[in-house]
């Protein structure tokens, strides 16, 4: 699965004595998201006598993440790896875009709109994308779509924008 | 064995329900209609529609499909969710004999052979010997789980709190050491899980745990609108990275001769026999699952065959071992989930999800509250497998045509399908944000070789694990050795430190990943 290149030298930000960044990175942002959970939780109670309070568990599981991520940092000091998998920014951003837009217009516009915009967006992600074959299809999804999940599986969907219902 | 009959009995009465539909258009006359027997169908057809689907894995489809089995009876809903499973699986095979790029991690092996053996033409007898063998497979897995489901259920009856921690603890240690890749990274996607699952109130108490004050996340993390983001949304991406297009070898000669020959079925009996086995014992254990089975089964005939040098150029035993291990293990893994309440696998888990949305607990009482429940979808199994063997040999031209949808056109499609899922199961806008979110760190996680389905597991066990704990404390008096001075439990956790213990040591660890670089070579 791993693309990383063997022979072209790529310029790594890491410094050198890391020599396995990909788990080294890993180690430490999950390292970063068990100080996260921990703070969240810092509000809740914790033992009372030998019973648990709501805090416990978020803390217990907390420390023992923070102390998995320092490991695999560790890991990643001490053993050799891969660099960093590069990353694509056109993909991730349309779709999320596309997931967005979509949460966003369900309510006001409806699902007929939400669903074109969303598929509409999402198609940029792509550098193949060609726009009649993408409209077509978009159509043909979203009419199906607005005969599935509504009539066909019976779940309340709003089709059509609110102020064209009132 | 009286008792297993009666049980069968009882299931087949459901899957056999006929209920009685008077449209008005026709008069009054009523028609009966198998509603089950239908709910299997359209489950396994549109399992595998979306299985072929090359780069969508069985857990993205059980996820994107979840919502539309929602609006159905708890009966109707789960007998479709086991057909959709089924078509998933049996669908990954499909794409990864007629594609280069499996479909999902648990056919990788099926196509180092099953593709040389379509580069030769012979397309058509690795789609049935995959399809004869999945059958067969699922034959004895279903008799297996009648067999096993009221012993393992009483044993469960006697489980204390202490008891079901303990196991809860083995099986997430037998997640991690049956999984691909490193342990420690695997562990620490587990403890994710458990520390995701704590968002929302606590059970006892009612505070609400790190929640921010957010109404949304005061119910915790909806279940399906993770594994959406994780799985869903997450693939997608992935998939966008790799450019779509460009690697997709689809073979191009039409399939025809669907048949296999005699010496092929020859061939080919002991090879299934011997993956069914294998996969229903690795399907039972705690974190096993479709993909250690095909792995496994793949090594084994490997290790068995006169001349081992055929396999990874067309061998058909490569085919029909993997696949019928896959199918066994696919099947046996609901042994867990029925008797124990204990989900092995990450699908599994998505099976937990969907009963918690129907109302049931699962567990070893719902064996006994509701047998139909249970012994009507163990029954639909072998419905379902029949169904799969029917519909699928016939078919094979759609599924084909099907493969040469480009993604530019497919991605789009899922991405809008997966959003209105997410929305339908509570309305709400911002799971479907919140899903969107899971997309991102899936996407991450897959970049820095983290598996996600782990944390899946993790995310479901982290509730039923701390009320277990607590419990267990509570009526210890606060004493941690609890674990360990009474018996059963004391050999649940030696089993899992013994095991974690062997997955550590190199020479271990060297068998292990040697069970899974078949893909690689």
């Amino acid at each position: 699965m791993n693309a990383t290149p063997g022979h072209a030298p790529v310029k790594s930000i890491m410094p050198k004595w890391v020599r396995n960044p990909q788990e080294f990175v890993g180690g430490i942002a999950l390292m970063a998201i068990a100080v996260f959970a921990l703070w969240a939780s810092s509000d809740l109670q914790g033992m009372r006598g030998f019973s648990f309070g709501a805090g416990t568990a978020p803390r217990m599981f907390g420390f023992l993440l923070l102390g998995l991520g320092a490991l695999i940092t560790v890991v990643g000091v001490v053993t050799e790896g891969p660099h960093l998998a590069k990353y694509h920014w056109r993909g991730p951003f349309f779709v999320t875009v596309a997931i967005l837009t979509f949460a966003f217009t369900i309510r006001p516009m409806g699902m007929i709109f939400a669903a074109m915009a969303a598929f509409l967006i999402a198609a940029c992600g792509s550098p193949e994308t060609r726009w009649t074959e993408t409209l077509i299809v978009a159509v043909c999804l979203t009419a199906f779509c607005a005969l599935l999940f509504p009539y066909a599986l019976g779940l309340p969907l709003q089709l059509l924008p609110t102020f064209m219902i009132r | 064995m009286g008792d297993i009959f009666t049980n069968l009995g009882l299931g087949f009465g459901v899957v056999f329900q006929f209920v009685q539909w008077t449209p008005a258009f026709l008069g009054g006359i009523s028609i009966p209609i198998p509603v089950n027997i239908l709910l299997c169908l359209i489950g396994a057809l549109v399992g595998t529609l979306v299985g072929v689907l090359p780069g969508i894995g069985t857990i993205a489809t059980v996820a994107m499909l979840l919502p539309i089995t929602f609006g159905l009876p708890p009966v109707g809903a789960l007998i479709m969710l086991a057909g959709i499973y089924y078509g998933a699986q049996y669908g990954g095979s499909t794409t990864s004999i007629l594609v280069n790029i499996p479909g999902e991690a648990g056919s990788v092996v099926t196509a180092l052979d099953g593709f040389q053996m379509a580069k030769k033409g012979r397309a058509g007898p690795a789609l049935a010997i995959a399809a004869i063998g999945s059958f067969f497979a699922g034959c004895v897995a279903t008799v297996l789980i009648a067999l096993l489901g009221a012993p393992l259920t009483r044993i469960a009856l006697a489980f204390g709190p202490a008891e079901y921690f303990s196991l809860m603890v083995l099986g997430l240690i037998f997640a991690v050491v049956l999984a691909k890749g490193s342990v420690l990274k695997a562990i620490a996607m587990i403890v994710m899980g458990l520390l995701l699952s704590m968002v929302g109130s606590d059970i006892e108490t009612g505070a609400s745990r790190m929640a921010f004050n957010i109404p949304e996340l005061a119910d915790g993390l909806g279940f399906a609108t993770l594994a959406m983001g994780l799985f869903g949304f997450a693939e997608i991406i992935r998939n966008l990275d790799a450019g779509g297009e460009t690697d997709r070898k689809l073979v191009q000669e039409k399939v025809s001769g669907l048949m296999p020959t005699r010496r092929d079925l020859k061939e080919t009996t002991p090879a299934i026999l011997r993956g069914t086995v294998l996969g229903s014992i690795l399907g039972i254990l705690p974190g096993g699952g479709a993909v250690i089975a095909s792995f496994a089964a793949y090594t084994l005939e490997k290790k068995v065959a006169k001349d081992p040098s055929k396999f990874g150029h067309g061998e058909i035993r490569g085919v029909a071992a993997p696949e019928s291990a896959n199918n066994a293990a696919a099947q046996t893994s609901f042994i867990p989930l029925l008797t124990l309440g204990i989900p092995p696998n990450a699908v599994m888990a998505l099976m937990v999800g969907a009963m918690t949305i129907h109302g049931i607990v699962p567990g070893p009482q719902v064996m006994q509250k509701q047998p139909d429940l249970v012994w009507g979808m163990i029954a639909s199994m072998w419905v379902g497998n029949l169904m799969l063997l029917i519909i699928n040999l016939p078919l094979v031209g759609i599924w084909v045509r099907l493969l040469r949808v480009p993604y530019r056109l497919m991605f789009p499609s899922i991405v809008v399908f997966c959003c209105i899922g997410i929305y339908s199961v509570n309305n709400a806008p911002t799971d479907v944000m919140i899903a969107g979110a899971f997309g991102l760190v899936g996407y991450w996680l897959i970049k820095h070789d983290f598996e996600p389905a782990p944390l899946l597991l993790g995310m479901v066990l982290g509730p039923l694990m701390e009320e277990n704990l607590r419990r267990a404390l509570l009526i210890s008096r606060g004493d941690w050795s609890v674990f360990l001075t009474r018996p059963l439990s004391a050999l649940l956790m030696a089993i899992a430190a013994t095991l974690l213990i062997l997955a550590v040591l190199p020479s271990l660890r060297k068998k292990r990943d040697e069970v899974f670089v078949e893909s690689e070579n």
